[in-house]
């Protein structure tokens, strides 16, 4: 394998931030701990212990991310609105207006580096709604263009926190799907493994360039990697919980301690339930926006009618267990959560979403004495 | 959820929309308005077409979007129409716009009714309130392609005669040979010489024969409950019913989250479903 050493590190990222945008974990000034992806600049330092406090997912899918911009003009742009209008005796108003859309705009290309397995699997697990390979589903042009143009670069885990439980799943602290290059840590550096030919490409450039040589060759052995809390048989729960989705005393019980206050979703790296609402710039024109919603919220599903399908926590923490658990398994092929443990680590009312997941398989087989 | 149609829209980016003009403004009830519209680029509607039950996202930029049923018959697509009730922020600001103003519309979104499946039957339309406004599209179908199907059934009922909508078009069903049209409304007043009486008592006094036939309804929750029983009463199996559904909605492509039933989108797998794939899903109506 190849190696680097820490010292390294800062000289890689001056290469890569030569032709992208570059992104690494920070310790936050004053925030007692709070790690955050944040723009890398030259000689920044590096968090490369612990997770991130939010996900890497808003590299792809931004908090509010502009869909379009729109302005209206004077001057009707329908002439057959205007012909038609006429015969039906409703001529178009005095001044009329123009309504035109603004062309998509480009994004900047991104390397994100220091990212944790959990959260590059994540992107992987949001490439099968967003983004299939294959191009045999809906592809979104605003993931899509950030995604081509994204890089990842993981760390792999080899210590975790009480939250961490990514071992419950196929992924775990050192999975490969969504990273182009994986850091294993060791003494004084890293074990690099080249995943993708995007990543095996950082790897070539440097052997191409003829001096100062960041990777060079190591029999260093890869380290032994985290051992997270694990629940078992979280694969069945796709064909389990539609057996006790009516049973709503059950989904009141177990998620009773639940505020709604949607943090959960904020901070889940495969979360993607979103808002579309529209902002003016003045009179004139405007924007169309794209946000973060969180299925948490009361308001999320409220008709204008008053009527709400998903009135109570219960009935919408029941459906966000069920779509990451079965509904999108069973559409995307994939489970719709990585096993991060922010969900955990986050919640104010200490609500952990393990123990819903063995409450519900345990009540599904009729084992519970829930 | 039958019918997959595709047709009609070739846009690299689902989520934006295309300029459209309001061509006329028609009152429908007090708060219900048709709005006739049209694309702006012709090549827009050159490239457009959809077939009945499909549903649309009507934007007033700066306002928002939102979904609705494509009210028109889709056998006419230079010009069409939605019926919007004024519920919320966006209904209000669409309950505001006049011939000439501009709106912007991603259509068509969502599944049809699969009246290729349904030929040689005979329908049975069950309405209410707003609920006409999809059925009245694949009304429009059925008798454009009227040869195709056998008896043709429509019950259309309103609180009141003010609230029942499409008055021309009403006119005109109710002097058809090959329609048989009661239009009901809930309690008898001085103004209304015609039927009296909520839709599903109504559809059971008429008592429409489940004999090769398909029933489709739409309109208020409560309304759809309490017909979907009437037509079990009357002898239709769950897989002759037909209805399409309404929720918040946002993205209208499946992705948004917020309008599934279990695994399903109603933006995408619906809105129409026959009560047998209602009943395979979750109940959370």
């Amino acid at each position: 394998m190849r190696f680097i050493t820490r010292e390294k590190i800062q000289d890689l990222l001056e290469a890569l931030a030569s032709e992208a945008e570059v992104w690494a974990p920070r310790e936050l000034n004053g925030s007692g701990g709070s790690i955050m992806f944040e723009r890398w600049r030259s000689g920044d330092p590096i968090a490369f212990e612990g997770v991130t406090t939010l996900s890497a997912k808003d590299m792809v899918l931004p908090r509010t991310e502009k869909l379009f911009g729109f302005r209206y003009t004077a001057g009707t742009g329908n002439l057959l609105a205007e012909a038609l209008g006429q015969s039906a005796g409703q001529p178009a108003k005095e001044k009329g207006e123009h309504l035109s859309i603004d062309p998509a705009e480009p994004v900047a290309e991104k390397v994100l580096f220091g990212v944790r397995a959990c959260d590059a699997k994540a992107l992987d697990v949001l490439d099968s709604l967003f983004n299939r390979a294959d191009g045999s589903g809906y592809e979104d042009p605003g993931y899509r263009s950030r995604r081509a143009g994204l890089t990842v670069i993981t760390i792999a885990c080899t210590s975790c926190d009480e939250a961490c439980f990514c071992s419950s799943f196929d992924n775990g602290p050192a999975e490969k799907a969504g990273s182009d290059l994986i850091f294993y840590p060791v003494d004084t550096g890293f074990l690099v493994e080249a995943v993708t030919v995007r990543g095996e490409k950082i790897l070539a450039r440097d052997e191409a360039a003829k001096s100062g040589q960041l990777f060079e060759e190591s029999m260093l052995q890869p380290p032994a990697l985290a051992e997270t809390a694990r629940v078992e048989g979280t694969a069945d729960m796709e064909t389990l919980l539609p057996a006790i989705f009516a049973d709503l005393d059950f989904w009141e019980r177990s998620t009773a301690s639940c505020i709604s206050c949607g943090f959960c979703t904020y901070g889940c790296p495969t979360c993607h339930c979103f808002n579309i609402h529209d902002e003016m710039r003045g009179d004139r024109e405007g924007e169309r926006l794209r946000s973060w919603d969180a299925c948490m919220f009361h308001i999320y599903t409220q008709e204008a009618s008053g009527h709400n399908p998903r009135p109570t926590p219960a009935h919408r923490y029941r459906n966000r267990i069920n779509h990451k658990f079965s509904y999108y398994p069973e559409n995307q092929g994939q489970i719709l959560c990585t096993g991060c443990g922010r969900c955990i680590r986050g919640c104010p009312a200490g609500l952990d979403i393990r123990e819903v997941m063995t409450a519900a398989l345990a009540h599904a087989r009729g084992q519970g004495s829930t | 959820m039958s019918t997959i149609a595709q047709a009609g829209r070739k846009a690299t980016d689902p989520l934006r929309p295309e300029p459209a003009t309001v061509i006329e403004v028609i009152p429908e009830t007090p708060n219900i308005k048709t709005l006739r519209v049209a694309f702006d680029d012709p090549a827009v509607t050159e490239a457009f077409s959809f077939l009945p039950g499909q549903i649309g996202q009507l934007s007033v930029p700066g306002a928002g979007e939102s979904t609705f049923a494509i009210s028109s018959a889709p056998s006419q697509t230079d010009v069409f129409e939605f019926s919007v009730m004024k519920a919320g922020v966006v209904t209000s600001a669409i309950h505001e716009l006049g011939a000439g103003d501009p709106v912007a519309i991603r259509a068509p979104l969502g599944c049809a009714f699969p009246t290729d499946e349904w030929k040689g039957r005979n329908i049975v339309l069950v309405a209410g309130g707003i609920g006409m406004a999809p059925l009245r599209s694949l009304l429009y179908h059925l008798l454009d392609n009227r040869a195709d199907y056998g008896g043709l059934t429509l019950i259309y009922g309103a609180r009141t005669p003010d609230d029942l909508c499409f008055a021309s078009d009403r006119d005109d069903w109710r002097h058809r040979a090959d329609l048989d049209f009661t239009a009901t409304i809930d309690m008898a007043c001085s103004i209304w010489d015609g039927c009296v009486g909520l839709v599903p008592t109504v559809l059971e006094e008429r008592a429409p024969s489940p004999e090769n036939s398909v029933a489709v309804t739409c309109g208020p929750p409560i309304m759809i409950r309490y017909a979907l029983e009437s037509l079990a009463r009357l002898g239709f199996r769950e897989e002759q019913v037909y209805t399409t559904l309404e929720r918040r909605m946002k993205c209208g492509i499946g992705i948004c989250g917020r309008c599934n039933l279990g695994p399903k989108y109603v933006c995408t797998d619906g809105p129409v479903f026959s009560l047998a794939e209602l009943n395979g899903l979750p109940d959370e109506m």
